[in-house]
């Protein structure tokens, strides 16, 4: 996508074209709007939705990021943040809310009791949101905090540009996944190498 | 509790009912308990709610515990099952816990529901958890795990961990097959009412994806145009095993779970918990770690109010308050991060004292805190309590009145609004509370606006108490020398070496074999944990008795007659939390 601000982009021999236009293609078009206003469904499962709540109020403010939309209705909702513990009784809840949504969608695994069942290896929570629908970004944490949430955003934002989906389920697969995301235990690998610490007894 | 007044209730009892009907337990706790058999528990309760002088008005808790696999168990009859009703009195400010053994792979109990109306979801629970049966309920099925179940989960031959078990998938054929199971069947809730002249009311499902049920928790109401006739709640969509999980966890690595009860106020319900332990370990804790876990918990219980305040005013339509509260509340946490290193749930309590010192310079980070908040909250009262619109749709609205929430089983701020001074922080002064001075604030017309005056209020005292932890933090160690005392101060390691063992430890504490149970008063009312220790690095088993239970079963009582409306604003005001009722 390329904004026109350029006095010398005049085509040879013709006239200065006015400074207020784009040009694109219709699908990077369609990625970048997608990718800056995903409207998020109100959804919590339960600890972690309070820090998500917290993202979405003053401090943390996730509408710098175009996601402030919460819809309640799952129709009119592209991300499902699945915050907080997938339990075995509102598994089958959380599918059906999940398939009215309408595509394309996303879905953004909030915490570690969603990634993998967390701290609660117990007989009613299912291990891991992606057990029963496709997950694109994990955001680790007991919760995880709100700049983790909104680091999870912004990874979802770039995958979300760089993907090339059909306009609508007509013209094609309406699922079609882009490329895969960079695993961040990886690209974060120097903070391991670290080896002087802030002191804790300092406030 | 004095022993004069337990031997004091014996003795009523056994007048009563003759030598040897009851039978006297001693337990760490000191709270007077008794054994008595199955034919007579019914006659028993009954005695005790009316029957006797300064009356046990309160039903508080109702569990039972697997007692197969239990190996210490002095001065106890045998038994396979032991149902244990926590029964508490006002008038005397004491406990009293009643215990019926029972036998056999399937026990039952009578029905204590025509007692107290609020034994309906304790006795679901017993049967759902434990497969014990209450002969004469109105509607025995289970509340905590779905219908389709098989087995009961407190169970010791139960397994605890997903991963013994089949992994969990969801095939189109069973999604549909769990979603018809919810579909609401009037005649499956004991409801076979139809009116004579014909009319038919309408039944609304709400949940358990809904933005006015904070948390998922679905509740069916029977409508009469925009009239609520009747409601039924449906929980434990949030049921994450908590007591199943004490068995697993050795006593000190449980300490994170506790945090998850109550989410928003973790330390809240560390409290209890290792105010338990101390006691079946016999543990004295430091004052310095007394007082900062006061601190700590008062500060947890302004957030976890400023939590609730915003999303009050927002459940009346006010979008604004949500977000300022929400941003004092990161306030708070700035300080709670400071000491802790964590956010939500830091998990800062440790048996014996808390996890570290405080740091450096936190005065400063508190002293900012409570000079910043007050004026905040006059701003918010003008904002919220004074607006026509939020008094008009919170005055008279889900009126309860002081015999109902006895009743019901109801605590903490919502039964504060019905006028009675009752908080376990006054009443039975745990970790030095006897020395601060504040006040407990009261209301009572017991409706919607009513415990939302008595919560404004809360903060502002709470804030007394941290000023004066502020004021007064006394020098000296944060944890206690106790060799159970987990894990050891760091200090002492070097130098012998019990502590250098019990350090590198995996299993930590082993705690002497015991009962004890201790309750607090958390940001939504009581909250008790009842621990049965069989001598082992971990619990037999663990009872959490939560507020946010009997509030959500009192529900149906304070809406109805309201319209749908009115029951968000109720809803609103009684200020559960879904991890707090299903656990």
């Amino acid at each position: 996508m390329r904004l026109n601000t350029n006095e010398t982009d005049r085509p040879a021999g013709g006239e200065a074209p006015p400074r207020n236009f784009l040009i694109t293609k219709l699908e990077d078009m369609v990625a970048w709007g997608r990718k800056n206003s995903l409207w998020p469904l109100n959804f919590g499962l339960s600890c972690c939705y309070i820090e998500m709540a917290a993202s979405i109020t003053s401090r943390h403010d996730i509408a710098r990021f175009g996601s402030e939309v919460l819809r309640s209705s799952p129709r009119e909702a592209d991300l499902m943040i699945v915050a907080g513990t997938v339990f075995v009784k509102v598994a089958p809840m959380v599918k059906r809310v999940y398939e009215q949504m309408m595509a394309p969608k996303w879905v953004i695994s909030m915490g570690s009791c969603a990634n993998s069942g967390g701290m609660y290896d117990i007989y009613s929570v299912v291990q891991g949101v992606d057990s029963i629908l496709p997950v694109d970004v994990y955001v680790p944490g007991c919760p995880p905090r709100p700049e983790a949430l909104t680091e999870g955003l912004i990874l979802l934002q770039k995958r979300i540009a760089a993907e090339r989906k059909p306009l609508t389920w007509i013209t094609g697969e309406a699922e079609a996944r882009g490329k895969e995301l960079p695993v961040m235990r990886e690209q974060k690998g120097w903070r391991k190498e670290a080896t002087t610490l802030r002191e804790p007894d300092e406030a | 509790m004095s022993i004069a007044a337990a031997s004091n209730i014996l003795e009523d009892l056994a007048s009563r009912f003759g030598e040897g009907a009851v039978t006297p337990e001693p337990t760490l706790d000191s709270v007077p308990t008794f054994w008595t058999p199955k034919e007579n528990v019914l006659e028993v309760l009954e005695f005790l709610k009316t029957g006797v002088e300064g009356p046990y008005r309160m039903l508080y808790d109702l569990t039972a515990i697997d007692e197969r696999t239990r190996r210490k168990r002095q001065d106890q009859p045998g038994s396979d099952f032991t149902v244990v009703y926590h029964l508490l009195s006002f008038d005397r400010n004491e406990d009293l816990r009643i215990k019926v053994a029972l036998k056999g792979e399937s026990p039952s109990i009578p029905s204590a529901t025509g007692v107290w109306s609020s034994a309906n979801w304790y006795e679901r629970e017993l049967w759902d958890m434990f497969g014990v049966r209450a002969d004469g309920h109105p509607n025995l099925r289970r509340i905590l795990m779905p219908q389709s179940w098989e087995g009961h989960p407190l169970r010791k031959d139960h397994p605890a961990r997903r991963t013994e078990m089949e992994r969990y998938t969801l095939p189109l054929e069973k999604e549909v097959r769990e979603e018809t199971a919810l579909r609401f069947v009037p005649r499956e809730w004991g409801i076979y009412r139809t009116e004579g002249n014909g009319t038919e009311f309408m039944f609304l499902n709400m949940g358990p994806h809904h933005p006015g049920t904070h948390g998922i928790f679905r509740i069916i109401l029977e409508l009469d145009g925009e009239e609520i006739v009747n409601a039924f709640p449906d929980i434990g969509y949030h049921h994450r095993g908590a007591e199943k999980m004490g068995e697993r966890q050795t006593w000190h690595t449980y300490i994170p779970y506790t945090d998850r009860i109550d989410y928003l106020a973790g330390p809240l319900n560390n409290f209890p918990y290792v105010l338990a332990v101390e006691r079946l370990a016999g543990i004295e804790v430091p004052e310095r770690a007394r007082v900062a876990r006061v601190m700590f918990a008062e500060l947890f219980r302004i957030a976890s109010h400023l939590v609730w305040y915003g999303t009050f005013a927002q459940d009346l339509g006010q979008l604004t308050p949500v977000f300022l509260t929400f941003n004092d509340r990161e306030r708070a946490y700035s300080i709670i991060e400071a000491v802790s290193g964590f956010r939500m749930h830091p998990a800062w309590f440790r048996i014996g004292g808390v996890q570290s010192d405080l740091p450096k310079g936190w005065e400063k980070l508190v002293k900012d805190f409570i000079e910043y908040l007050p004026p905040r909250l006059m701003e918010y009262e003008k904002l919220v309590m004074d607006n026509a619109i939020v008094k008009a749709r919170t005055r008279g609205i889900g009126t309860l009145t002081l015999d109902q929430a006895i009743d019901w089983g109801v605590t903490g701020p919502n039964l504060r609004a019905c006028g009675i001074e009752w908080d376990f922080r006054k009443k039975r002064p745990y970790s030095g509370y006897d020395r601060f001075e504040f006040d407990i604030p009261t209301a009572g017309e017991g409706d919607s606006y009513a415990r939302a005056l008595v919560r404004v209020e809360e903060m502002r005292q709470s804030l007394r108490i941290i000023e004066q932890c502020l004021d007064n933090m006394p020098s000296g160690p944060y944890k206690s020398d106790h060799p159970l005392a987990t894990p050891p101060r760091k200090e002492r390691t070097m130098r012998d070496m019990e502590t250098l063992i019990a350090i590198l430890s995996v299993l930590g504490p082993v705690v002497p074999a015991g009962e004890a149970a201790v309750g607090t008063e958390a940001a939504k009312g009581n909250n008790t944990y009842y621990l049965v220790s069989d001598g082992d690095a971990s619990s037999y088993r663990t009872r959490i008795r939560t507020p946010s239970f009997p509030h959500l079963q009192a529900l149906p009582l304070m809406c109805k007659g309201f319209e749908i409306a009115d029951h968000i604003a109720i809803m609103g005001s009684i200020d559960f939390v879904m991890g707090d009722v299903d656990r």
